[in-house]
């Protein structure tokens, strides 16, 4: 049995294992010593790499390169030389008729890795000519980007994974850690038993709330108003560093100004919390010698989300937790290689490194080494525009990486509308997915396991991953399929290997150049920013308090809170809000084709509702009921449930029968452009009859593994 | 000598049911290294859910089991510093799962081919009861404790226990707060 270095490809831990290896197949996974894991995976690292192997369970891998010349007909399967020849020539002519700009393309945070993200976005950027390319951290953790660069000058996560155990006191904000990063939560298990106060601020009786030592139950869309409270009580009972402040910030007096209204005692109704509750958890933050904030999808998934991270930072910033070890502000990352994606340029105001596309010297020195005259400096569409710029006639073709918007995007219908309205539609992935199902052209790659990369993890950590087995089928990497496209539509490129291609990169990124392919070898770990070839890699960010932002100060920042969009009301009586299980992972093409993972939760999934709406709506534990809301209907399995919050229900979202993106609403945060799957409307409705209901499930869940089967079979 | 048993400590689960899968893989029903399947899903501890707790719950190997002393046909017996079931002997009575108070006896009728008078049929029911062996057959020891992201299982046996013991008697006698009474 040969074992073979990897990197797990679901969340962003960045958990280091061990592919076993037999006679060319992967047939195990064990725990490796990782920076990040230490010698521990959770139930997705161990038992989540059997979809290799093409088992079926859910959807088959794509093996063959396949063509549709007419929507609504049948696939045909073609040579990669027909496959390219046709995808290439209709990209130009959509290019030649309407002009760059009406192609867009989306990066891959999951499997390709770093190389294949910087292939496909210098294809976007030299070869087609747009910035219209962006990854999913648009629909996670964009508002975390958009506002930590504002306010401290780095995106990121300020601290490391490691050093949360030694954090004095952890303020968890909405994120659940058991489910989003069990490998994370084993951080915060830790500090706990070093001593740390945990506080948890979340609607719900997260894991995390059992071992606080302060659980704050806010209402839902109450985030601004509880971030000011806590704002404001740092400040009115002088709790913050005044000298931190005065030395290492800017715009004190308006923030000051703004979170006067908030106090405690204001946000009381708004947030459901006790003033006194409130004062407490600042009280117990600020006085800690080290704190750090943990946040997710509680914070960025709604239609104000970059307002509140700017507002978590600013309490890192007022109490002086930044700049050192053991502190910060984390973003903890979901995707394996969603910080990846970013890293390299998979964004469209962003070259690779964070370089702004509308910066002259930046513009003109990726051109020349593109060996283009420019670069657009438009900045290019993003992920949650498509269905809009669609339907207004701007967007004409959609060249999809490794996504499955058809699954993961909100209000599916709408999305599905735009797909039927596109031009045409390229879509490169490992399985047969809902959004394959619409797509003109499909080009089969490997998998993960099947090639060589590099992955950046939650905390900026540049990890290596080697291929373990040949791939079966006529499937190439995702950098090759990249450059026979563009080689075709008359930008000759060629790759010899991934390693050629992240060399090209880190020269072209001040930020990566030092974190070198050798320097990576094995289980090697560099932390950007890494400058040169002799620097260790950054751990922490800001070192003296020197914030990466243009004046080089850290922004307090506060804004008004605003209540989420779509109201409860009569006819749709309850919240929805959607969250994480801990054995999928995203839209379910990896997981749901793992045995293990796919046998301990299948469809149609959860609908989590408090007892008392339960009972009130004659819902009894494990029988199938309908969720409503105004823009869909989907069923799903009632688990009452006594830690989440009367008044809303939560649903996972990788469900096929049970879409919760079926009914979420499309409203975007106003800067990252983030949806707010954390709230809309909805009712549920107890099903009398639970025979028809259980057959239902199965019959639909059956017929749409079977059309997307037998499309993958031609 | 003291049973062995393994157990968990709350205040560290996660709820993530690594163990389950890791549990179930160690225990294949059918045949050895079959991919799982909802049919063939069954572990021997469970993690248990409630309002203020997550933690897997699974068979204390009781010095006096009162599944051992239920069975009316001598199939489950002390082997191994452990309670251990012998199927064959098991009639799938249920007696055992009745008389267990941590509900760690399952009881499962799985088909079967059985030799009768000479030939084997097909539809025969083979009764077993499914309980935490200890992973008794297994190099490495139970399967679920290495499993464990945050490490929360643990394997007790009579060191463990009077190291235990020993220590809290040592705080007992250093907190001996009650002789102010006298």
């Amino acid at each position: 049995m040969e074992k073979v270095i990897s990197v797990c490809p679901y969340c962003g831990s960045g958990c280091k294992l061990n592919l076993l290896v037999e006679n060319g197949t992967v047939v195990g996974a064990e725990p490796a010593n990782g920076v990040t894991n230490e010698g521990e995976l959770c139930l997705k690292g161990y038992f989540g790499w059997d979809f290799i192997n093409d088992t079926k369970l859910l959807t088959p891998r794509l093996k063959q390169p396949m063509i549709r010349r007419q929507r609504g007909g049948e696939f045909e399967a073609v040579s990669w030389d027909e496959a390219i020849s046709y995808a290439s020539s209709r990209l130009q002519e959509i290019k030649a008729k309407h002009g760059s700009d009406a192609i867009m393309c989306t990066g891959s945070s999951r499997g390709p890795g770093n190389e294949s993200n910087y292939v496909m976005q210098k294809f976007a950027r030299a070869v087609i000519g747009t910035n219209n390319i962006d990854c999913c951290a648009r629909v996670c953790h964009g508002p975390s980007v958009a506002g930590l660069q504002v306010t401290l000058g780095n995106g990121a996560m300020s601290n490391s994974i490691c050093e949360i155990e030694d954090s004095k006191c952890i303020l968890v904000f909405g994120y659940n850690p058991a489910d989003s990063h069990p490998i994370v939560a084993r951080r915060i298990l830790k500090a706990k038993e070093k001593g740390a106060k945990v506080i948890v601020c979340d609607p719900r009786f997260i894991e995390t709330a059992r071992l606080a030592d302060m659980w704050l139950p806010l209402h839902n869309g109450s985030n601004m108003a509880l971030v000011n409270a806590f704002a404001n009580v740092l400040i009115e009972e002088n709790l913050y560093k005044q000298d931190y402040v005065a030395r290492y910030t800017e715009g004190f007096e308006d923030y000051r100004a703004l979170v006067s209204k908030y106090t405690p005692e204001y946000v009381e109704t708004i947030t459901g919390l006790p003033a006194q509750q409130i004062r407490e958890a600042m009280r117990v933050y600020a006085a800690a010698p080290s704190a750090t904030i943990l946040w997710g999808m509680g914070v960025t998934q709604w239609g104000q989300a970059v307002d509140v991270v700017k507002g978590l930072s600013g309490l890192a910033l007022l109490t002086g937790n930044l700049g050192r070890p053991n502190v910060g502000v984390g973003p903890v990352r979901g995707q394996n290689n969603v910080q990846g994606a970013c890293d390299v340029g998979m964004l469209p105001n962003q070259f690779p490194g964070y370089q702004h596309v509308s910066d002259e010297a930046a513009s003109a020195k990726f051109a020349k080494a593109w060996g283009v005259p420019e670069l657009s400096k438009r900045v290019g569409f993003s992920l949650t525009d498509v269905p809009h710029v669609v339907q207004e006639g701007k967007l004409k073709a959609y060249y999809i990486f490794g996504e499955d918007p058809a699954q993961t995007e909100p209000d599916l219908e709408t999305m599905r509308q735009a797909f039927e309205k596109l031009e045409f539609i390229i879509v490169q992935d490992i399985f047969m997915t809902k959004t394959a199902m619409f797509a003109d052209v499909i080009l089969p790659a490997t998998s993960w396991g099947e090639h060589d990369g590099v992955y950046s993890s939650a905390d900026r950590g540049f990890q290596r991953f080697y291929k373990a087995a040949e791939p079966k089928g006529n499937v190439k990497p995702d950098w090759e399929i990249f450059s026979l496209m563009a080689t075709a539509m008359g930008y000759p490129m060629k790759y010899r290997d991934t390693r050629e291609i992240w060399d090209e990169m880190i020269a072209l990124c001040p930020l990566y150049t030092g974190a070198t392919y050798d320097k990576l070898a094995g289980l090697g770990y560099v932390q950007w920013p890494c400058p040169t070839e002799d620097h260790p890699g950054t751990p922490w960010l800001y070192k003296d308090n020197k914030f990466d932002t243009a004046s080089g100060k850290g922004l307090l920042f506060a804004a008004e809170w605003r209540a989420p969009l779509e109201q409860v009301d009569a006819e749709y009586p309850l919240g929805l809000c959607t969250v994480r299980e801990v054995g999928h992972y995203s839209c379910r093409s990896m997981t749901g084709n793992c045995s293990a993972l796919q046998t301990l939760a299948d469809e149609p999934g959860y609908v989590q509702i408090h007892p008392d709406n339960a009972a009130k709506l004659g819902l009894q534990d494990q029988q199938l009921a309908w969720i409503a809301s105004r823009r869909g209907k989907v069923i799903a399995r009632v688990a009452v449930n006594e830690r989440v919050n009367a008044g809303t229900v939560y649903m996972t979202y990788q469900w096929w029968i049970g879409a919760c993106n079926e009914l979420t609403i499309e409203h975007l945060d106003p800067i990252s452009k983030t949806p707010e799957y954390k709230h809309c409307a909805v009712r549920v409705e107890a099903i009398d009859d639970q025979l028809w209901a259980e057959n239902y499930v199965q019959q639909e869940y059956s017929q749409l593994k079977a059309r997307l089967r037998h499309a993958a079979t031609v | 000598m003291m049973n062995r048993f393994v157990i968990a400590e709350p205040d560290k689960c996660i709820g993530c049911r690594t163990c389950e899968i890791a549990c179930a893989l160690a225990h294949p029903v059918g045949a050895i290294a079959a991919p799982l399947t909802p049919a063939t899903f069954a572990p021997r501890l469970t993690v248990v859910k409630g309002m203020k707790i997550s933690t897997p719950v699974l068979c204390r190997h009781c010095e006096d089991a009162p599944c051992v002393n239920v069975c009316p046909n001598g199939a489950i017996v002390y082997r191994q510093n452990s309670v251990q079931v012998l199927q064959d002997r098991c009639v799938g009575c249920k007696t055992c799962m009745v008389a267990c108070p941590y509900g760690a006896m399952n009881v499962v009728a799985r088909p079967a081919a059985q030799p009768a008078a000479g030939y084997a049929t097909t539809h025969a029911i083979k009764a077993e009861v499914q309980k935490c062996d200890l992973c008794v057959d297994h190099a490495g020891g139970p399967a679920c404790i290495p499993s464990c992201p945050t490490k929360a299982l643990h394997l007790v046996d009579r060191n463990t226990m009077d190291a235990a013991r020993k220590s809290r008697q040592e705080r007992a006698a250093l907190d001996m707060t009650n002789g102010r009474l006298f």
